[in-house]
């Protein structure tokens, strides 16, 4: 009987190391460029995430001072309403900062559903893929890619 | 009673909150702030709360009112500095501040505050002093 309590008690600890870990590891924040970063989403987003997110997010605007986040949400496979909610609160919070947000990895399943469930996104900058947001974000910043010499 | 210094810089006010904000500061900041701004009819002004690290319901709204206040005696608001805690504690509160603009720091709130008000100017003007 103690035997299988310790045996459980210490699975359950590697568990909820294991979580803390994969929640660290999933959620980094990226500087694409000179005030520009990104945040590759990858995963369901619960609370928790979406809390550890958040805050990550909006500590390195603080540190870099990027007036752009661009959220990517390739990787999440689901969008609910709550999720939604989520993004919405990042996005304002870091319009209270005086950044703006542009979420792109909008897949049309995902764009059906958004749709579908009535969620309004409002006047939030939304493109299908990074290239795309990126493109948009260099833009704004006043900056743009040309081709240097005729590529393959 | 201690208040907010309301500093002039040019045709904009700054205002920078370096204090814990109780509620009658806030109030008191309020009224000085909309005579100072008919008194010096200031096109813009820039409230700089990057030393504020605790907000309440009450301090929130009353960012956004002070916003709404100026934009009616024709002056332009940007809040700058916003820490991420405060942002968080806003949203969390449910006061995302429609209609108030945000800088990250003095330098880019000025910025904005330039373009702002020279746009404004260039639409009441036609654009006529333009040549």
């Amino acid at each position: 009987m103690y035997t299988t309590e310790v045996h459980q008690k210490s699975r359950e600890e590697v568990i909820a190391r294991q979580q803390q870990e994969m929640l660290e590891l999933s959620t980094p924040v990226v500087k694409l460029w000179e005030g520009i970063l990104a945040l590759p989403m990858i995963g369901t987003l619960d609370s928790a995430r979406t809390q550890i997110v958040m805050e990550s997010l909006l500590q390195r605007i603080v540190e870099t001072g990027s007036s752009i986040a661009i959220i990517d949400i390739t990787g999440v496979p689901t969008v609910d309403t709550l999720t939604a909610q989520h993004l919405l609160k990042t996005v304002t919070a870091a319009r209270l900062m005086g950044a703006e947000c542009i979420i792109s990895g909008i897949r049309p399943q995902i764009a059906q559903t958004i749709v579908h469930l009535g969620v309004d996104l409002g006047d939030i900058t939304t493109k299908a893929s990074l290239a795309d947001a990126f493109a948009i974000a260099l833009e704004r910043t006043g900056r743009a890619v040309r081709r240097v010499r005729a590529g393959s | 009673m201690e208040r907010i210094p309301i500093l002039r810089m040019g045709e904009f006010l700054l205002v920078t909150i370096q204090v814990d904000m109780h509620d009658r500061l806030v109030t008191a900041l309020q009224e000085d702030l909309t005579s100072q701004i008919a008194a010096s009819s200031a096109h813009g002004v820039l409230i700089d709360i990057s030393s504020l690290d605790m907000v309440d319901s009450f301090i929130g709204r009353m960012i956004g009112t002070i916003a709404g206040m100026s934009r009616v005696l024709d002056a332009e608001t940007v809040v700058v500095g916003m820490r991420p805690a405060v942002a968080i504690t806003l949203v969390e509160l449910g006061l995302s501040l429609p209609g108030v603009r945000t800088a990250l720091d003095v330098e880019k709130g000025m910025v904005l505050l330039r373009a702002a008000t020279r746009r404004r100017l260039g639409e009441a003007g036609d654009g006529r002093d333009e040549k």
